[in-house]
């Protein structure tokens, strides 16, 4: 079967029983799903069970996809749903640290230039290798994010899907987004601060 | 937002907020003008911006083949 067929088309196939249409849309979005779980999930094991889990949920419940969404908005609902269930299960997360911050404040301070300088940042290494201590760094901080907050995160930042859209598929408010993605933003780059100003 | 109660918090909440628009809207006017001359803001507002660049380009991750063929297995399928 060639890339060419639509996703309409391979949907409308697979829903009538086409083992090579689904086989066609598992090999089509299989990155993009394990991907996101890896981000969410931050484990390897977890993330390939999690990509096992929304392939075989796909497979189950596609005859309910009504393509009123676009499919990947649906396939990452799977992915989070999933999530959540093995973290229920799990009790996950315990390693998490609460991020209540106050609601106007970055920092907790209305800080005050004359006392206070923000340090800018290193370059980021944009165009070479990530060093191992950065991505150490890097994976701590988000790790201790709290699961909540870090599907947002992923959802908004890094798989680049609109406020609407996230909170589609997390069945959140737009302004409970919002929120979520800048209380997210405002701690990982706490987290980050001492490494990048070092 | 009026010109005399901006202050650095309000700016950088809304920047947080908004990080994703470009300050193009009518009502980032008054926090352009703030960050045009207040270096802390900006250093702030680049130090975020660099955060989500750091995530969003992170390497991915590659699915191990054998998690494919357990799936294909499990529902009897061919890969």
């Amino acid at each position: 079967m060639t890339t060419h067929v639509s996703d309409e088309e391979l949907i409308k196939r697979a829903k009538k029983g086409e083992e090579r249409a689904f086989t066609e849309l598992v090999k089509r979005y299989e990155s993009l799903v394990y991907s996101f779980a890896f981000k969410v999930c931050r484990d390897e094991e977890k993330a390939s069970e999690t990509w096992q889990d929304t392939f075989i949920n796909v497979f189950r419940k596609l005859h309910q996809f009504d393509g009123r969404s676009k499919f990947t908005t649906w396939l990452y609902s799977i992915v989070t749903n999933s999530c959540k269930m093995k973290r229920r299960r799990r009790k996950l997360d315990q390693a998490s640290v609460s991020i209540e911050l106050p609601p106007e404040s970055h920092d907790g301070s209305d800080h005050d230039h004359s006392v206070q300088t923000i340090p800018s940042w290193k370059e980021t290494p944009l165009d070479s290798v990530m060093d191992k201590e950065l991505r150490t760094v890097l994976d701590e901080a988000i790790q201790r994010l709290p699961y909540e907050y870090r599907v947002v995160f992923v959802l908004r930042d890094v798989e680049g899907m609109s406020a609407e859209e996230t909170g589609k598929i997390l069945k959140l408010s737009v302004p409970a987004v919002k929120s979520r993605l800048r209380r997210a933003r405002v701690f990982l780059r706490e987290q980050l601060n001492p490494y990048m100003t070092a | 937002m009026k010109n005399k109660t901006v202050r650095c918090h309000d700016v950088l909440n809304h920047i947080c907020e908004e990080l994703d628009t470009k300050l193009t809207s009518a009502k980032c006017r008054e926090l352009k003008r703030h960050l045009e001359k207040c270096p802390n803001c900006t250093a702030y507002l680049d130090s975020l911006r660099k955060t989500i660049t750091l995530y969003s380009t992170t390497p991915k991750p590659r699915l191990p083949g054998k998690v494919r063929k357990e799936l294909f297995a499990v529902l009897k399928l061919k890969a």
